[in-house]
């Protein structure tokens, strides 16, 4: 009895559990792998399409990770960057379209943490859109029903809407930032 | 045959393991704000449960009892790692819509319970209807209260509006205290009908006894 419960049969036991485990796990994985990265890119390039869609191809913009120039007869129309801001429930992270001339088009929420029912309005067309062709200096978060220059908060997520309003800001002075050094070809 | 069907159906309203065993609280409250969702939850489950119980019920004479636990938590891992990189692969949304919950599956009480409670003990087929049953249960469960949820915190079934253009939602649905009320009230039902079919038992045995 004392040598059924041996420590080296324990072990042994445990080491083959998980060896058969790594094994199921790995082959999955072998063929899970490929497909997972061409879906993740087909998201990201519809994401992209549904923010700016006259493009006609997305290129990278060298020198700055993650951000897309939507070119369109062969001119950049639109810049596509990742913005993240410091929502009510953790990190919001977003993809903002910035036209060539420093305004906001569109932008979609990648991940956040906000409210349901509450902060998570930000996804729906109703606070989405009060940001389309505004500039950075516009882009400021009001209480105030009659002022329609500036950005209306969600009710009961003020917080929610500075967070997306500063990570639109700051996507788009990003944007005229990079543009006034010359920005892409 | 009707052993196997009880085992069977005893995971459904019985021993549900939400609504009796009150097992898995956490996923109910967080991931049923949708059906779509809740459904996602409930048949991911109902998979690592039932080939979980499957794989215990095969191993279960060559694993030492001494290390049993973390035999078995391995291979609930293995299992809920292979349904984590399938979903991840052609359900991407659903996927992300899980979030960390789905590797939260792992954890879930009522999977180790099902393993050590029963598929250690029983054979193959049993243990598979044991955990198919408990999965089922589960499901049904989730669904309930997300159907409910989503009816009334959003006004809409799998997204499709219920009530029409004047419907203002009941934010609280949807809200984490919505679903701790909500899953109250089903525990109550559930019990009131376990305790009638109870009654109903014994006054039916009852009469057995005096015929006899």
């Amino acid at each position: 009895m004392a040598n059924e419960h041996s420590t080296f049969k324990i072990a042994f036991n445990l080491a083959a559990a998980c060896f058969i485990s790594g094994i199921v796990i790995g082959s999955v994985y072998f063929v899970t792998a490929p497909v997972a990265a061409q879906k993740a890119e087909e998201m990201k390039q519809e994401s992209m399409k549904s923010l700016v869609p006259e493009a006609e191809r997305f290129t990278e913009v060298a020198g700055h990770e993650g951000w897309f120039a939507a070119v369109k007869n062969g001119k950049t129309t639109a810049y596509i960057v990742p913005a993240e801001s410091k929502g009510y429930g953790g990190k919001i992270k977003m993809l903002v379209a910035v036209s060539a001339d420093d305004k906001v088009i569109d932008y979609s929420i990648l991940e956040h943490n906000e409210t349901p029912g509450l902060g998570d309005n930000a996804q729906k067309p109703a606070f989405r859109q009060q940001f389309a062709g505004k500039g950075a200096s516009l882009l400021e978060v009001t209480k105030d029903p009659g002022n329609k220059d500036n950005i209306q908060a969600m009710t009961g997520a003020t917080i929610s809407s500075r967070a997306v309003t500063k990570g639109v800001r700051e996507a788009v002075e990003a944007v005229a930032a990079y543009q006034a050094e010359g920005g892409a070809k | 045959m009707k052993e196997l069907w009880q085992i069977f159906s005893k995971g459904l309203i019985a021993e549900n393991p939400i609504f009796i065993l009150a097992l898995s609280l956490c996923p109910a409250l967080a991931v049923t704000t949708t059906v779509i969702n809740g459904l996602t939850m409930g048949l991911t489950v109902t998979f690592v449960i039932t080939t979980n119980n499957v794989v215990v019920s095969i191993v279960r004479k060559w694993v030492n009892p001494k290390v049993r636990v973390p035999v078995y938590i391995t291979s609930i891992a293995t299992i809920v790692t292979v349904a984590q990189l399938v979903l991840q692969a052609y359900f991407p949304v659903l996927y992300k819509a899980m979030g960390i919950y789905l590797a939260l599956v792992v954890v879930f009480a009522i999977i180790l319970a099902r393993a050590e409670v029963f598929a250690s003990k029983n054979g193959v087929l049993k243990s598979f209807l044991d955990g198919f049953g408990m999965g089922c249960g589960f499901t049904l469960a989730m669904l309930t209260i997300a159907v409910i949820r989503e009816l009334f915190g959003a006004g809409t079934i799998l997204g499709v509006p219920v009530f029409g253009e004047g419907y203002e939602p009941m934010l609280m649905m949807i809200l984490p205290p919505g679903a701790f009320i909500l899953i109250g009230y089903l525990v109550a039902a559930c019990k009131t009908w376990n305790a009638r079919q109870e009654e109903k038992a014994r006054i039916a045995e009852l009469k057995a006894g005096k015929e006899a």
